[in-house]
């Protein structure tokens, strides 16, 4: 029997609504001491992913988190039969327990700003210009006049780093008043100034929403994507493999593929 | 204005009222819904991996290609007009 993990909850106790996953199939909790695994029955792993298969996992995932702390699940983990998966809850306890309780009565909330890069660059260029104006003669050579593009790139692209820097140092501090962790990743792409996860306190999240607005005020030349509540998808961090486990060949194809999403969940301020 | 899809909420800016523009930004801002959920059921949470765990190896070349597609809140503005209306 395989058996589809949808999560981690902080409870050895069956969900009290019925909860249906892929294929249908009824969602039921596997205890493992004080905690348990989220599974349904299923008969072969996905064959097609499709974007209803992805909000089915997701949908459960939801409903979980209504009623309990949950460590989702990387979607179509299957898991070869009850004893395999006790085996795994056995080998990874310590490690569902600790994260458990450090996102216990928390939601992650995610933010992106995007900005008009080309826009910055025009504005830093006018006020380079407008500098140089008053201090440089204009290059005389080829050469000179290459070291000055050269040098003029250099000094753009650097004052546009450093508007990012500032920018994201400004909005970052009004959100970690309310947040209790957070990665932030700067300039993913030029025009997405930041991209950023807060896991929040659910007392305070009101108060984050709150300085959301504020921000979309104080900054209405930006647009902004506010996402959430999830669960903690990008702040469960498991600090030991299992003895049990090794990698399957294939993770090393995901990491090259995925190079650009390495920084993902860097706090790089 | 706030739209609920499958529970959650993506807030968008600068919202200007009409039927048709109504509609556009409901199917965008599903879109954009549906790539944030993408983004964190395929490439974050828990990840359990060993001889116990049956899993499709084409998973990760499934996520590459919706990567592809979907590749960022940026190209769906570019492509399809901003969810947000927001003077830049």
């Amino acid at each position: 029997m395989k058996l589809y993990l949808y999560g981690i909850i902080d409870s050895s106790n069956q969900t009290e609504e019925s909860i249906y996953g892929l294929e249908g199939s009824g969602v039921y909790n596997i205890p493992y001491c004080d905690i348990g695994a989220v599974v349904s029955e299923i008969s072969q792993p996905i064959q097609e992913v499709t974007a209803g298969s992805v909000l089915e996992h997701e949908t459960v995932v939801e409903k979980l988190m209504a009623n309990f702390t949950v460590l989702p699940v990387r979607f179509q983990t299957i898991i070869d039969g009850r004893d395999n998966l006790l085996s795994i809850m056995q080998s990874y306890y310590r490690d569902f327990k600790d994260n458990l309780e450090r996102v216990s009565n928390k939601f992650e909330f995610g933010i992106k700003v995007i900005w008009s890069a080309d826009k910055m660059k025009e504005n830093i260029i006018k006020a380079l210009n407008k500098e140089q104006q008053k201090k440089l003669e204009p290059a005389s050579s080829s050469g000179k006049k290459f070291m000055k593009e050269k040098f003029e790139k250099y000094k753009i692209d650097k004052e546009f780093e450093a508007k990012a820097d500032k920018l994201i140092k400004v909005m970052d501090i009004f959100f970690s008043k309310f947040a209790a962790e957070k990665k932030l990743t700067k300039l993913k792409t030029e025009n997405l100034l930041l991209d950023a996860v807060y896991l929040v306190e659910k007392p305070q999240e009101s108060n984050f929403r709150e300085v959301f607005e504020h921000i979309k005020s104080a900054r209405s030349d930006f647009k902004y994507l506010f996402s959430g509540p999830w669960p903690a998808y990008n702040f469960v961090v498991l600090s030991k493999k299992s003895s049990l486990l090794r990698e399957p060949e294939q993770t090393n194809l995901f990491d090259k593929v995925t190079q650009s999403q390495t920084l993902v969940g860097v706090d790089i301020i | 204005m706030i739209v609920p899809v499958h529970g959650r909420h993506i807030t968008s800016v600068g919202f200007q009222a009409g039927k048709d523009k109504m509609n556009a930004v409901v199917v965008k801002s599903k879109e954009v819904t549906l790539l944030e959920i993408l983004d964190r059921v395929l490439d974050k949470g828990v990840v359990i991996s060993g001889d116990m765990v049956i899993s499709v190896a084409d998973v990760d070349l499934i996520y590459l290609g919706l990567k592809v597609l979907l590749s960022s809140v940026e190209t769906i503005e570019k492509l399809k007009g901003s969810p947000f209306t927001s003077p830049m």
